[in-house]
Parts: C-alpha cells; structure tokens; sequence
C-alpha cells in the first residue's frame, strides 16, 4: 500500500540519520532511567502505606505505569516530532512545499519526523510491564491480550487525532508549541488509573485531553477489568476523532492558502 | 494549431485582510477586546500567458505581488478573483496529476530536511514523486553533473554553505522533471560566483528539457542572464510584458554619455548631470532628445579620449520605474 | 540603586507586554502546576481510604490542605531559568545581555517575580476552587502565618539562587537536559511534592533534612499548616539561611567559571 511504503521511506531515512548519534542514545537512555525511576520509586512509597490502592494491586499500577512509559515512548517517537515540525513548518512557510508535493499533505507531514531515541521509553515500558505481568502470575488468555492490542491502537488513533488537532491550530495561532505542552502536562495524570480522579478530573482526560484511552484503558484490558462498553465507545471516539482531525485540518489548509503571503 | 499555453493567467486579483496594531501598552490590552483590519492588495488585476518553454522573469521590488503570484500559479493561495490555469489545470484544486508536473522553488525557504544528507532528502522526493528507479538515476546523474553535487550529496545539509545547498535545493526540485518551474528569488543572498552557476544551470536545463521557467527576482542580473521576454509588477499591477530590450527603451528618457577626459578637474555640469568622476572617466546623465547635442559640444570643446553612448543600467531603469511608476 | 529600580521597572513593562501577546502559554503552564499537587493529593487520598482513614497522621482533608498549599508554595517559588539560559546560550543572545553593566540575575529576577503577579492570582482563584471541592482541613496558628512572609521569601530566594546556578551549566554543555532532570527528581521526592515528607521512611527524611530542595517548598507548607513546632520553624529558616549563603558562594564561583568558558569558546 501507498501509506505504508511512504512511512517505510520516512522512518528508514529518519532512522539511519539518527543512528551514528550514540551520545544522544545514553543521555536519553539516562533521562528515561531516571523518569521510570522517580515514577516506580513514588509507587514504593505509597504502597509502602497501603497494600491495594483503590481496589488495584501495587503490580496492576506497576503495569499501568509500564503501559504509561510505552505510548509516552511510542507518542515521543512518531507523533510529537511532526506535529513540532508542522508548527515550524506553517510558521515558516516550508509547509508551501508539502503542499505543491502530489501526496495527501496531512500524510506527509504526520510522518515526516522521528524521534529515535525514544525508543529507549518503549523498551523500558514494555519491560516493566512484563515484569509487572510476570509478578501477577497474571492469566493473559487470548482475549485480554488481543483487548490490549485492540484498545491501544484505538488510544493510539485517538491520541494521534487529538495532537493533529492542536498543531492544526497553527494556522490561526502563533505560539501553539505551548498548545502541545498540554497534553503532555496532563497526560502526567495517566499514571495512576484514571477511576481515582473526581469525575469532573476524569471526564476531562478521557475527552478533552485524551490520556484515558492511552494509558488507563489497555491497563484495565491487560487486567482483565475492561468492559465492552468501554472498548466500543473507545473504537466510535477512535473513528470520530480521526474524522473531526481530518476536517479541522482540511479547514486549516484552506484557511492557510488564502491567507498566506 | 496553437499549443495551449503552459501557464494562462486572466484578471488576477488577491487581497489579504490584515490584523494592524500599533506598539505600546494601551494599543496591546485594545487589541485584546477588538481587532482591527486592513485590506491589501498584494495583485490587483493582472494577466498574462506563458508559452511551453519559455523562461520569463517576473521583476518587482519588494512586496510588489510577484511571490504572491507565483503562489497562486502553483496552487498554494486561492485567488479572490480571476482565472488561472497551468498545464491546464486549475492550480488550487491541487490535482496530483498537476503537481507532478510543477516544482516550486523558494530562495530564502529550504525544502530539504536538515539533519539528514541532500541525498536522503531525494529518497524521499522519489518517493513522493514516484519517480521510476531507472529514470532517477539518469536525472540524478545529471544534476549532479550540471551542478558540481558529488562531494556534497553525503553531506548533512546543515553543513553545506548556503550556495551548496541552494544547488542541492534546485536539484530536488528537479529529479521528477517537472514541466513548470516556478523560481522565488532562487538566487538571494548568494554570492556573485554561485549566483552565475545557477543562472548558468538554469539556462542548460532548460535547453536540454524544454520546461517553461517563471523566474521572480530583484536582481536585474538574473533576468538579463536567463530571459528573453520580462514582466514587470509593481504595487500588484503589470507595468510591463514583452522583451527585455523594449523594457530599456519604453522606460528610459535619458542617456548615459561616458567621456574619458584624463582627470577629474573639468566641471562639466553646463553639459548635463553629472553623475560620477572616476580617473577621468565622467558620467553625464543627459535626456534623450539632448544626446546628439550634447555629444557634438563635447567632443568640439574638449580634450575628449573616449566617448561612449549608453542606455543606463537596467538596474537605475527599473529603479525609476519603481518609484515614479512611469506609463 | 536608581539603576536598578529602572531595570526592574523596565523588566516589569517587558514581561507584561509579552504575556498579553502570548496569553495560551500562560494557560498552559498553569495547568502543569495545577495538575501536579492534584494528582498527589488524589492518590495520597485514595490511600488515606484505602488504609482505613488515615495514613501517618494525614487524613484525606490533611492531604487535600497540604497539597493545595503546596501548589501555592511551589508557584510562589518556582522558576523556569534553566530552560531560559539554555535557550540562551543555543541562541547567542546571552551576549547582549553580558555586555549590559548589570549583572544579568537582576532582569530574571524582574521577570520572575512580574510574570508571577499575573499568575499568583489566578492560582489562588484556582486554589479556592480546589478547597470547595476536596474540603480541606485547615487549622493553622497566628504566629505561623506570620512567619509564612519571611519563610518563603527565603525559600525563593535559595531556589532562585541554587536554580540559577543550575542554569549556568548551559555554558558548559549542551544537554542540560539530562541534568535538569536528575535535578527535578530530587526535587520531587526531597521537596514533598510526591509525599509529606513525613510519609518517607527515615533514611530518606534524613536525606531531606540536608538537602536544600525542603526548604524550597516543604517546609513553608508545612508551616503554613500549622504543622511545625516554633523550634522546628527557627531549625528550618536557620537551614535556609544556610543553604542560602552556600548557594551565593557558590553561584559567584560558577558565574565567573563560566564566564571564562562562555567568552573561550566564542560569545
């Protein structure tokens, strides 16, 4: 498919520049470390106090900070760069060539920057949560796990709209780069289950903010404790999201050629 | 049997609505309840048609409307009034097939990704283009030879000079061997060497391909280098459409007369406007009826060893132009 | 002293023009400042439940005063001039600044404390809002109200200052980033921001008591709280003040050092 040997092309190159930068790769390596650190460390000293936490066990919210790690890491990785680099580039003007280019221009610029390091966050993620999962002696039968899979390419979906949105936003705004701070201010809330917040806190992250649906839902599918409900409203917010975000940014490049001198 | 022209343009108009604020606290916190507006007009009516092939250049001072133009030609700006086509098309419908064809290339604005070497950054424009791999390679080379790329294709773009990578921003936007090549003040800002170069590949590409070029500039070298035929625009009005030759004559009312005379010390106001003094050699500005005249006294009052007639330079002409916008 | 008065008046016109331009921004950071000591005081109330009440002495009410005091506290104190210097020196513009016949913390702390008039307000409208809603217990003594001024005065002054100095490391390297972080962990959990320091287990409390990053936000929430003892209170200004001297020491150090380096290398 066209989508798939164009993001091939993208990530290859992005990729292979990034690779002869080892230094970046330690430091990143020693940000990630000491994050998950100051994250798992907080963890021991709230249940140094309690044995479950609002019905959860201390290891379900060690996997849920897993999960939280993982899709910080995948979010850093492939959807924050380009959606940085597509507010420079409607700032600057190089978005004019995006567009004189014969592909459909919110593909191009969606995937034409990779942060890999990060990747080091998906690692250490993904580690912890198995570690977590091992330490449940957790039946991870063929439903729970293909619930997770499927819930987080919802989150995912959700949660590339809902960026794609803000950064769309600079077509009318000039400092949207702090737009972008916003969900990665609240997405902090996604390390504990969003159930603990008051409803008012949990109504904002599962649909103003979109961190519910990337963080807290795979952790209940992973769990065990997702109901269907849930998984299909996740999956309708998921397709009307991805519409909402391809219309708004239609409207924005419109609204760009007939405003940019 | 006319061949339809490569780019049709008929009573452009484009105006831009302007947020306008003046400094200072209290016009900040106004500006907080209520905006206000301004309209310009960057083109104000203009038509004009190119033929396939031809290299023209689009000559206007600053904010004269010939970026803006040129953004409506390749569909990245839509029009408040008027029709314009390319190859055909309507530009802002931005049809694939039609983008194929264009590339747009932008003096100060680079396209090619930083980070990486001008080499990755073709990949991807054979990617987006679909240009077959055979076919690649071929206009690869070429460019690389035309352009002297070799050394600086491996290179991270952000360690190349700003001639090096204004070469390797032309040679991206040609591998898919566009049709149309629009030009946005492709050589700014670069010295006189590269500036040649380019102009110099510019030239041989279009004579080996046959793509229509529209060339925008300040620089009057770059229009006398590369073409034939020049529109002017000033205020987003055409002043001017035809050869470059008729531009000098249609606009100038004087003559520049060069006398070499040995030294400085002469005063030759009484003959016209003295422009300069430089060893010897006097520039006099005289208006054109005056020249025979002129000349004649010249020559019969003094010890002159050289005398040359000259139209002035195209810059000083289109500079008058400029500001008093002659008809 | 003329001259400064007009740098920091000058600063205050500066600052307040920029944030009427860029008004998201100021929403923005609020929100991280809000959301934080929220999330705490959630989970800490969560446990609090969990745990039959209380957990060490803090009730949920407790947790929800602490926590809504330390946002006030931490926004009183907090500065951003890590990430100004490094924009800085990356940028080049730190030079015009050096060539100024003021040294350059003058203009950051008028931009500081301006910046801060516009936002306090809208935190304790927030803060207000956050008490209707989690209903916190607030029980604190006269005198130490009073001694609130003096105390987080001092505490801005020592995170100014061990910040500041922080920020200078710019001059040395690029990846500030990598320090700053290891720097905001230790704040987290030494600060009591991720729990009252009272809920750590002893080594760590030790640990705090040293360390300066106590007596930048824990400590005078605490003792807005009404939760220290007057010797407690005299112990913690005198760690202060400590910290205080120490960090100008070594601020003067790092600023010349740096000087050196930032003109070797090329301003």
């Amino acid at each position: 498919m066209r989508f798939l040997r164009l993001l091939f092309v993208f990530w290859r190159i992005g990729i292979l520049g990034e690779l002869s930068y080892r230094s970046n790769f330690i430091f990143h390596l020693l940000e990630s470390v000491l994050e998950l650190g100051t994250a798992l460390a907080g963890l021991a000293v709230v249940f140094s106090h309690t044995s479950t936490l609002g019905g959860w066990r201390p290891d379900e919210i060690v996997a849920l900070v897993g999960i939280y790690f993982l899709v910080s890491g995948a979010i850093r990785m492939v959807i924050q760069p380009s959606m940085e680099r597509l507010i420079e580039a409607v700032h600057e003007g190089t978005l004019d060539f995006t567009l004189t280019k014969p592909e459909d221009a919110q593909l191009l610029v969606s995937i034409q920057k990779v942060e890999v390091w990060s990747i080091t966050d998906i690692v250490l993620g993904a580690g912890v949560l198995v570690v977590a999962l091992v330490r449940l002696g957790a039946n991870v039968g063929l439903w729970e796990a293909a619930a997770f899979a499927a819930s987080l390419v919802a989150g995912a979906v959700i949660v590339y709209s809902f960026w794609l949105m803000l950064a769309t936003l600079a077509f009318w705004f000039v400092r949207v780069e702090n737009m972008l701070q916003i969900f990665s201010s609240m997405y902090e809330a996604g390390r504990w289950p969003v159930g603990f917040y008051p409803r008012w806190l949990r109504f904002m992250l599962t649909f103003l903010i979109p961190v519910a649906f990337a963080t807290t839902v795979p952790a209940q599918a992973l769990a065990g404790r997702l109901s269907w409900p849930t998984l299909a409203g996740a999956f309708a917010l998921a397709a009307m999201l991805a519409v909402l975000s391809r219309v708004f940014w239609r409207v924005g490049v419109r609204r760009y050629s007939s405003a940019s001198s | 049997m006319a061949i339809s022209p490569a780019v049709d343009i008929h009573d452009l108009h484009k105006t831009f609505v302007v947020p306008e604020r003046e400094g200072g606290m209290r016009a900040a916190l106004a500006s907080l309840v209520r905006r206000r507006k301004q309209e310009v007009k960057a083109v104000d009516g203009i038509s004009f048609v190119l033929s396939p092939g031809e290299i023209v250049g689009f000559l206007g001072p600053n904010g004269a409307g010939k970026t803006t133009t040129l953004k409506m030609l390749s569909g990245l700006l839509h029009p408040t009034a008027g029709t314009v086509t390319v190859l055909g098309y309507v530009p802002w419908e931005r049809d694939r097939g039609f983008l194929r064809r264009i590339t747009l290339v932008m003096g100060q604005r680079n396209q090619l990704v930083w980070d990486i070497p001008p080499i990755d950054s073709f990949e991807l424009n054979r990617a987006v283009y679909r240009v077959p791999a055979a076919e690649y390679r071929r206009t690869l080379d070429e460019l690389t030879e035309l352009l002297e790329l070799g050394p600086l294709l491996k290179k991270p773009v952000r360690n190349l000079s700003l001639g090096e990578r204004m070469k390797c921003e032309v040679a991206a936007a040609l591998l898919h061997r566009p049709q149309v090549v629009f030009l946005d003040e492709p050589t700014i800002g670069l010295d006189v060497t590269m500036q040649r170069r380019i102009r110099g590949f510019i030239s041989e590409h279009n004579r080996r391909h046959g793509a229509t070029v529209l060339l925008t500039s300040h620089y009057m070298a770059d229009v006398e280098a590369l073409c034939r035929r020049v529109i002017v625009i000033h205020h987003g009005r055409l002043l001017f459409d035809g050869d470059l030759a008729k531009l000098v004559e249609r606009f100038t009312s004087h003559k520049t007369i060069v006398v070499s005379l040995g030294d400085c010390g002469a005063d030759l106001s009484p003959y016209g406007e003295v422009v300069s003094c430089t060893d010897g050699d006097v520039t006099l500005r005289v208006p054109k009826s005056e020249t025979a005249r002129v000349t004649g006294r010249l020559l019969a009052d003094l010890p002159v060893m050289d005398l040359t007639v000259e139209d002035p330079p195209i810059e000083e002409v289109i500079d008058r132009v400029f500001r008093e916008e002659l008809s | 002293m003329r001259g400064l008065a007009g740098i920091y008046a000058q600063q205050f016109k500066v600052t307040m023009a920029s944030f009427i331009q860029y008004r998201a921004a100021l929403v923005i950071w609020l929100i991280g400042h809000v959301l934080e000591p929220l999330i705490y005081l959630v989970v800490w109330s969560t446990v609090s439940r969990s745990a039959g009440g209380s957990v060490g002495g803090f009730t949920a009410a407790d947790f929800a005063a602490y926590f809504i005091v330390l946002m006030i506290v931490n926004h009183m104190t907090y500065t951003w001039i890590m990430y100004e210097y490094e924009y800085r020196v990356r940028q080049g513009t730190l030079s015009p600044d050096l060539l100024r016949p003021v040294h350059p913390i003058h203009s950051d702390i008028a931009d500081n404390l301006t910046s801060k008039l516009i936002t306090l307000p809208g935190m304790l409208v927030i803060a207000v809002s956050l008490g209707f809603i989690f209903r916190p217990a607030l029980h604190t003594v006269l005198w130490a109200i009073a001694a609130f001024i003096p105390v987080v005065l001092l505490a801005f002054a020592v995170r100014f200052v061990i910040e500041w100095t922080l920020a200078l490391a710019a001059f040395w390297t690029i990846r500030t980033s990598a320090l700053n972080q290891m720097y905001f962990m230790a704040m987290l959990f030494f600060s009591g921001q991720i729990a009252p320091l009272e809920l750590l287990p002893h080594p760590l409390r030790v640990i705090a008591f040293v360390l300066p990053f106590r007596w930048t936000i824990g400590f005078p929430t605490e003792l807005l709280l009404g939760r220290l003892t007057p010797t407690q209170t005299l112990t913690g200004m005198g760690m202060q003040a400590a910290w205080l001297a120490a960090g100008l020491v070594l601020m003067r150090v790092v600023w010349r050092a740096g000087l050196k380096v930032y003109s070797a290398v090329g301003a």
